[in-house]
């Protein structure tokens, strides 16, 4: 047996390297009565971290790696998707790396955390699941979420799950799903974190419906030009909403929005976040077993 | 990349560590249901175990009489009877000797160079399972408050899964060298090790102490 580089020892080392580079960008929440949670460092003065850990709107600290303790206030909340985004009182932070491929089943993740003033935690694992969407149990719809069987250590929530290079490829919270740690994608968190940091909230589109899922026949698909099996069949039209003022009538079964077909609810709901709020979109629906597009100003559901 | 290849370096390297690990491995009995691991520290028999491995149990079932006689299986298959020379409870560390020389002792690395996420092995008899080897990352370096008075005891955390059987067994990096000592002194069924610069130093001072005593 020998001391020389091995796979194992460059895995290893490689590995090692990847908990550092990400782990300068994690940092310690205090912003519960428990102990402390992770976040990460999504700009020098911005930090994100789950929604769920901010317990308190006043009194948040956040500690850097380098141990430096910063006062920090709430810049923004997205409960649905359990994130928010809290200013540090100055650009003292390194900003964390987002990978640039898309996530794969199988790839290896490590889990981080700072729960403590102890130095950085990890976990290793892969990424054991790629669903959504998915409705949480805080009145959200996420887009897509990560499931991963590295382990959640106590004060995880909030942290990064990277690659095997130390960028993110997620950001970990035990707050969406009971009893089972999920990771919200980096495409999906840096979105909303930008949107928190800009406007506070996340803008959720509203439309004024009511609306069941149908099959549509053969012979309306053929009339539709493309295979889509099912729709949403308006069965309520809200008095004085954006659905009514565009024209949208009881009986009519939206296909698509935007171009991009609707065949559930939940798909209805996720073409209505973000920058459609206040915006005319094409909505196309079937009237009459007639394809048609109607023009609705999307509106702003308010909480 | 050839992922092939990759896998079967991945695994000589493995195994290559394992070899080294098992050789110095031993299975500590305690004249009571149950078995912990060892780790053979010097060729002249020397055996570093957890404290709560040979330690007197109080209970109303177990026969004290019996909790005193303390033997040991090397990897070669003797069995030998083991006098407990030196024992730290706060530290979970015991101190075997056996009549036996030549023996192959751990090598063992320092665990002050240890790094977040490098891999680690925790090899002992989980359940009663004789050499069993399982595989993790360092997870934290941190510590732990132990004993009575608490006193703070630098530890390893590791994602290795661990079980009864693997107490007082190894840990060691990816070169195969001795970075901790797993014990259960803290926390659940989660990796805790004390590092090998700690147990060096419980060793020295145990021999320092035994000299003393034959003088």
């Amino acid at each position: 047996m020998s001391n020389e580089p091995n796979p194992l020892t460059a895995l290893s080392e490689a590995m090692a390297e990847a908990v550092a580079k990400a782990g300068a960008a994690t940092v310690m929440v205090n912003a519960r009565r428990r102990f402390p949670a992770s976040g990460i460092a999504y700009a020098a003065d911005l930090v994100l971290t789950a929604d769920h850990v901010v317990e308190r709107d006043d009194d948040i600290s956040v500690v850097l790696p380098d141990g430096s303790q910063l006062k920090a206030t709430v810049a923004g909340r997205d409960p649905g998707s359990d994130l928010a985004v809290l200013r540090l009182e100055r650009g003292a932070a390194s900003a964390a790396q987002p990978a640039p491929q898309d996530p794969r089943v199988g790839q290896l993740a490590l889990s981080l955390g700072r729960p403590t003033e102890e130095g950085i935690q990890a976990s290793l694992g892969i990424v054991s699941a790629i669903g959504g969407p998915v409705r949480t149990g805080r009145g959200g719809l996420l887009d897509r979420y990560l499931r991963t069987d590295a382990i959640p250590y106590p004060g995880f929530s909030g942290g990064p799950l990277v690659d095997s290079a130390g960028r993110v490829i997620g950001v970990n919270t035990s707050g969406l799903a009971r009893g089972a740690s999920l990771a919200i994608p980096v495409g999906l968190a840096w979105q909303i974190a930008d949107t928190l940091a800009k406007h506070g909230h996340v803008r959720r589109g509203f439309l004024g419906v009511r609306s069941q899922p149908v099959t549509i026949p053969s012979t309306q698909q053929k009339a539709l030009g493309r295979e889509q099996s099912s729709g949403l069949l308006l069965v309520g039209v809200e008095e004085n909403s954006p659905a009514e003022a565009g024209g949208l009538l009881v009986g009519d079964i939206i296909v698509a929005i935007s171009g991009q077909p609707v065949t559930d609810a939940d798909q209805l709901l996720a073409s209505l976040v973000g920058d459609v709020v206040g915006k005319p979109v094409p909505v196309q629906v079937l009237r009459g077993g007639q394809p048609t597009v109607i023009q609705v100003t999307i509106g702003e559901r308010k909480e | 990349m050839d992922v092939q290849a990759f896998s079967d370096q991945i695994a000589d390297a493995l195994s290559d560590v394992n070899r080294r690990v098992q050789r110095s491995l031993v299975v500590v009995h305690n004249g009571r249901q149950g078995a912990g691991a060892g780790v053979v520290w010097r060729q002249d028999g020397y055996i570093v175990t957890n404290h709560h491995v040979v330690a007197e149990h109080r209970g109303p079932f177990t026969r004290r009489a019996a909790a005193s006689s303390h033997s040991v299986t090397l990897p070669d298959g003797r069995d030998l009877p083991a006098r407990v020379i030196a024992k730290e409870p706060e530290l979970d560390l015991a101190l075997l000797q056996i009549d036996a020389q030549g023996l192959a002792p751990a090598l063992v690395a320092d665990s002050r160079g240890l790094q977040v996420g490098q891999m680690v092995l925790a090899v002992g008899h989980p359940w009663g399972q004789v050499g069993v080897v399982t595989a993790g990352i360092v997870s934290g370096l941190g510590s732990a408050e132990t004993g009575q008075p608490p006193r703070k005891v630098p530890i390893i955390r590791s994602d290795v899964v661990l079980a009864p059987g693997n107490s007082g067994g190894p840990l060691v990096n990816a070169a195969g060298g001795v970075v901790g000592i797993n014990t259960m002194i803290v926390g659940g069924d989660l990796g805790v090790a004390i590092p090998s610069h700690m147990v060096e130093a419980f060793v020295e001072r145990a021999l320092r102490g035994a000299g003393e005593v034959a003088v």
